[in-house]
């Protein structure tokens, strides 16, 4: 871990507790993940069935089946633990915000996040950080939020599980394809959250304006700032279109969020599209 | 260089303007810088171009504005300065300065100071040498003919403050007369006053050159008179035909309080008005001086030097010890303390006491030897205040005002007809008029003047029958006034009734201001100074070279560099000499032909360099902020600037007061020893109370601060509950610093714990040298019964690195006054050594150790709260039986 990353992920793991207990509260006002609803391999009861000729007479439940006439079959509920991995964007762009009084948009994303890991955990999935192995339980969360602090290492796209991509998706088209088309490859598919400062969604600069790009690889400075606005916006719609479509090529329908809005709505759409996914 | 009223003293500066229109361009080519920020999809916006380069070029108006702030630099580098008449009055040559700096230049001395300083600007600019003529007499007068720089001349006259005494034309003539030379310009800058010598004066200086005299619009004005009278301050005030016409008048005391005030209008063309400040007696004697409200000259104050105090009354005893309420002098006392400075005595020893009243009881009587000491002392000025009495009633003398008809007269008694009798209402021209007699006071027993014989005296107050009361008759300078009743309640009810207070007081108004007031004629050396009016009318204290003045002289002193006016002191009696006389004239300056005229208002050069300089700071601070508004970053400037502010006041406060905390023994308590400069021994002793420290906050609530160590005889040790004294190698005896302070420490409840340390070889007994001087009280030997041994820990000994030390503490007899908690505390045992873990001490000795540390403070602290568990056996066993 280079110094600069360690020093930025200290102070970050300042606020984790900040970030955690905004999780839990989020979580806790979410309508929640259900069951599978479905007989197969587990510990809970699901049901009674008849017995059917091809099921032997080793499944019998013997106890059930002595009270009637029938014979019937003790069925479980399917509990088939899955996997859901958080990739978070790391730009210095993505921890910003026009407003110091508002969020950055890294810390909403972590927010989000960790209230529908939560939310995942307790439905007994298991959660990670992208690349790293994931876990189950009561710590998976909190391990999961020590995990966003630290950079993420490069990591091959995990095989058939869900992947949530948290970022603000500035980053070309091209870069997104590779990445998602690697996870499609691999079998996994999952969610875009598209997280938006609503300054970058309304551009309200005015006048002589040099604009920065946080990392300071770009710059670019504008005699007339709000004479730009329809321009950018129409660029910015064309880059959420592709990112949109993208996403719906291999399987990750995209959501936008913007910060200056409640996390809970986005997360009752994450939670939504998941239970379609992990049902 | 001289432009229109403009004077520029750097005009080269001025060429700098030329570059202006350089700059203009320079400064529109140049555009603001764009306000930055962060803005992650830059990428976006990549290649975008706006079609208008807004700002690309500086706004018109900022440009200017920038020049504006430029043009004021250059301006001020330039030195410009406003000077109204610099165009036609830069004209140069010798310049000869004449100020009649006198008390009568005083009110506009600011006005001559400028105009004098205003005449020398004119003189530099023409670099000629600046003459100066002064023409109030001074001690050492400055020879007119000393040419000076105009600079020089500027420092003296910013130096120069008027006299407190008319000019001397006549001698300022005869000054310039002896110099030589002709002057290209003479600036005469006059009170507008005539004298004798104005004549004089104007002739030798139309001889010398031209002649522009600066007359002020107003001359001065004065108080020629003032006096103290029952009634109030009158003051009579003498102006110029081209005086002003109304002023106020203000009566202070000494001090400088004001008393009173009134105002005074010369009716039409009057050049005298008088005016009277309404007091009551009694405040009008506290007047020092009147003065002219508004107008600063030592003409404008006036002196009344009886005023000054509280008046000296002598209480003349008639000696012998009787019941202190039947006593005559008893009530007037009671009645005079607080207005006057009372003093008992015979005659004789009060009049050399210098005492302005005498106050002459019945029972005191006028011994045949004092006779010519009062008869001298009555001419002088005293004022003697007389009750009667049976003694007078059968046997006046003559300082009486009215000749007495033998006996008395008694109202109300068994064999009398009449009934006692009220006081009549005050005569007008009686002191106490206005006084209203209380109804309730009743007059039983008088003594009756002759009929023929009030004629020749006064009649200050009067019985309801008319039969005079209170009778007066001046004596020489002074005054005689009987009461015709006794001092004492036997005669009347007045001694008992507030009356009696009010008319005492305003009888005493008179004290030492009776006709002749402040003159009397006591032997004496010369008078002395003690306050000098400087020409501003200020008194202040007489500087020690003050020459004294002659009796002689003094009577018909007037205000000269001699006898300066202020206020002298004679065998106790204060006189003043006043500025102006009684007799002082004030009338117009009459001027020869030819002598040009100009008023003294006129202004004086203002050097404008500093005010364009500040003004073009502020355009310049007002660019940066203008900048920072087109660069968008001001809010965030402001609120980023309020919030560093306010976290370094947050930061250094909470710092501070951390800081100060931890040091400050007043809140953090703190254990102390002292130093004893054996650097060994003070290494031990600290890091023993550091380790005793630390205990102390694991285990109990105490939780002291660092340790400190002290010096006896310099800190303050009120502040340390416990003080640890280990004995030096060789003790030595203590200063008497050291041993005050100790002492004060002991008995003020400190505690102290004296460690001998049995340092092996050390001489005999170390803790009687170190003692030596202390007062140390008895002590005994510290058994298991001692609260020592129950404070903390339960304990039957008190080790230090020696095993079993004795410790020997202040008895409890002897502490009784403290509850029988010991302050001093005697042992050998090294507890300092034991308690930081010196070599040669075991854990479970240092254990134990600490652990009489720890009681120890908990006795310094708690005193014998535990000494209860005394009992506690006894207790036990008591419970146990039943």
């Amino acid at each position: 871990m280079s110094s600069r990353a360690h020093l930025d992920a200290l102070a970050l793991a300042g606020d984790l507790p900040g970030v955690l207990l905004d999780a839990r509260r989020l979580a806790a006002s979410a309508p929640g993940l259900h069951g599978r609803r479905r007989s197969g391999q587990g510990e809970a009861f699901w049901q009674y069935r008849d017995h059917r000729a091809e099921d032997g007479a080793r499944l019998v439940d013997w106890r059930r089946s002595a009270r009637g006439e029938r014979y019937f079959v003790r069925e479980r509920e399917r509990e088939a633990a899955q996997t859901a991995w958080f990739w978070l964007d790391a730009e210095p762009g993505f921890a910003w915000s026009a407003d110091p009084a508002r969020t950055t948009k890294l810390r909403r994303a972590q927010t989000i996040a960790l209230a529908l890991a939560t939310l995942l955990s307790r439905g007994g999935e298991r959660v990670g950080a992208y690349g790293v192995a994931p876990r189950a339980g009561q710590r998976a969360v909190d391990r999961l939020a020590y995990d966003f602090v630290a950079p993420a290492p490069s990591a091959p796209p995990p095989k058939r599980s869900c992947v949530l991509f948290f970022s603000d998706f500035y980053a070309p088209v091209e870069e997104w394809r590779t990445r998602l088309a690697a996870c499609a490859d691999a079998g996994a598919n999952g969610a875009l959250i598209m997280i938006a400062d609503p300054a970058e969604e309304d551009f309200p600069f005015r006048g002589r304006t040099l604009f920065l790009e946080p990392g300071g690889r770009r710059e670019l400075l504008l005699g007339r700032a709000e004479t730009a606005r329809e321009e950018y916006a129409e660029r910015l719609e064309a880059q959420r279109r592709a990112i949109r479509a993208l996403g719906n090529e291999y399987g990750f329908p995209a959501l936008l969020h913007r910060t200056d809005h409640g996390a809970a709505p986005t997360l009752a759409l994450l939670i939504a599209l998941l239970s379609e996914r992990f049902a | 260089m001289t432009l229109g009223p403009f004077l520029f003293a750097a005009p080269g500066a001025l060429l700098a303007l030329l570059a202006l229109p350089i700059l203009f361009f320079i400064m529109r080519a140049t555009p603001p810088a764009p306000a930055r920020t962060q803005f992650p999809p830059t990428r976006l916006l990549e290649g975008l171009r706006t079609e208008e380069q807004s700002r690309q070029r500086a706004p018109l108006w900022l440009v200017l504005f920038r020049m504006l702030a430029a043009a004021l630099l250059i301006l001020a580098f330039a030195r410009p300065s406003l000077a109204p008449s610099a165009a036609e009055s830069a004209q140069g040559g010798r310049t000869l300065i004449v100020i009649d700096d006198g008390w009568t230049a005083a009110p506009f001395w600011s006005d001559v100071r400028a105009a004098a300083i205003a005449a020398a600007s004119e003189a530099e600019r023409a670099q000629a040498p600046v003459f100066m003529l002064f023409t109030a007499p001074a001690a050492r007068p400055r020879d007119p003919g000393e040419a000076l720089t105009a600079a020089d001349a500027k420092s003296r006259i910013g130096r120069l403050e008027p006299q407190p005494w008319r000019p001397d034309r006549a001698q300022a003539a005869q000054r310039l007369a002896q110099t030589r030379g002709n002057f290209d310009r003479i600036i005469w800058i006059s009170d507008g006053l005539n004298d004798d010598g104005a004549e004089a004066l104007a002739a030798e200086l139309q001889r010398r050159g031209p002649v522009t005299a600066r007359l002020p619009s107003q001359t001065a004005r004065t108080i020629i008179n003032g006096s103290v009278t029952p009634q109030g301050v009158v003051a009579e005030i003498r102006r110029a035909p081209n005086g002003g016409g109304v002023t106020a008048i203000a009566a202070e005391t000494l001090e400088g309080r004001s008393l009173g005030a009134a105002e005074v209008t010369f009716s039409g063309d009057a050049l005298t008005a008088s005016a009277r400040i309404d007091l009551p007696p009694e405040i009008a004697a506290r007047a020092a001086r009147v003065r002219l409200v508004g107008e600063q000259g030592a003409g404008a104050v006036r002196l009344l030097p009886a005023g000054a105090g509280r008046p000296f009354v002598g209480l003349v005893d008639p000696g012998g010890a009787g019941q202190p309420l039947l006593s005559e002098l008893f009530y007037v006392d009671r009645a005079l303390q607080p207005y006057a400075s009372l003093r008992r005595g015979s005659i004789n020893e009060l009049i050399d006491a210098r005492a302005q009243a005498l106050i002459l009881p019945d029972a005191s009587r006028i011994a045949p030897t004092d006779r010519a000491a009062l008869e001298r002392w009555l001419d002088g000025g005293g004022l003697l205040v007389r009750f009667a009495g049976p003694r007078l009633a059968n046997d006046p003398d003559e300082f009486i005002p009215v000749r007495l008809r033998p006996g008395t007269r008694t109202l109300g008694s068994a064999l009398a007809w009449e009934t006692p009798l009220g006081i009549g209402a005050f005569p007008d021209d009686s002191p106490y008029a206005g006084v209203t007699a209380p109804a309730d006071v009743s007059v039983r027993r008088q003594v009756l003047a002759e009929p023929a014989s009030l004629a020749e005296a006064r009649v200050w107050a009067t019985l309801s029958d008319n039969s005079p009361l209170i009778t007066a008759q001046p004596r020489g300078r002074g005054l005689i006034v009987l009461f015709h009743i006794s001092a004492g309640p036997e005669w009347s009810d007045v001694p008992l009734s507030g009356l009696f207070v009010e008319v005492l007081r305003r009888t005493l108004a008179f004290a030492g201001r009776s006709d002749g007031a402040g003159e009397r004629e006591i032997t004496g050396g010369p008078y002395a100074a003690t306050r000098l009016l400087d020409g501003y009318g200020v008194l202040a204290p007489a500087p020690p070279e003050t020459a004294p003045i002659a009796p002689e002289a003094f009577a018909t002193a007037a205000a000269s560099p001699a006898t300066p006016p202020g206020l002298y002191e004679r065998a106790g009696v204060t006189s003043a000499i006043d500025a102006a006389r009684a007799d002082e004239t004030l009338t117009p300056l009459t001027l020869p032909e030819g002598i040009a005229r100009a008023g003294l208002g006129a202004t004086i050069e203002r050097p404008l360099a500093g005010w364009l300089f500040g003004a073009a700071a502020a355009l310049l601070a007002l660019d940066l902020f203008i900048a920072l508004m087109l660069a968008g970053r001001l809010p965030r400037f402001a609120r980023a600037s309020a919030a560093a502010i306010g976290a370094i006041v947050f930061f250094g406060a909470a710092e501070q007061a951390h800081a100060q905390n931890m040091d400050d023994p007043t809140q953090t308590l703190r254990l102390a020893y002292v130093r004893t400069g054996d650097a060994r021994i003070d290494r031990t002793s600290q890091q023993g109370l550091e380790a005793l420290s630390a205990m102390l906050t694991e285990r109990t609530s105490v939780e002291p601060g660092p340790p400190v160590a002290i010096d006896l005889a310099r800190d303050d040790l009120s502040v340390y509950p416990f003080l640890y004294w280990p004995a030096p190698n060789t003790p030595r005896r203590l200063s008497d610093q050291a041993l005050a302070n100790l002492d004060r420490y002991l008995a003020i409840g400190g505690m102290l714990l004296v460690d001998t340390r049995d340092a092996g070889g050390a001489s005999g007994r170390p803790a009687a040298t170190m003692l030596a001087g202390v007062d140390v009280p008895p002590l005994e030997l510290v058994g298991t019964e001692h609260v020592l041994t129950r404070a903390f820990y339960l304990m039957r000994s008190f080790p230090g690195r020696v095993q079993s030390p004795q410790l020997w503490a202040e008895s409890a007899a002897a502490a009784s006054s403290r509850d029988g908690v010991a302050a001093l505390f005697i042992g050998n045992g090294d507890w300092a050594a034991a308690w930081s873990g010196d070599a040669g001490v075991t854990a479970r000795q240092r254990e134990l150790s600490l652990r009489f540390g720890v009681n120890l403070v908990m006795v310094a602290l708690t005193g014998n709260y535990k000494a209860d568990q005394v009992h506690v056996p006894a207790l036990l066993e008591r419970m146990g039986e039943e």
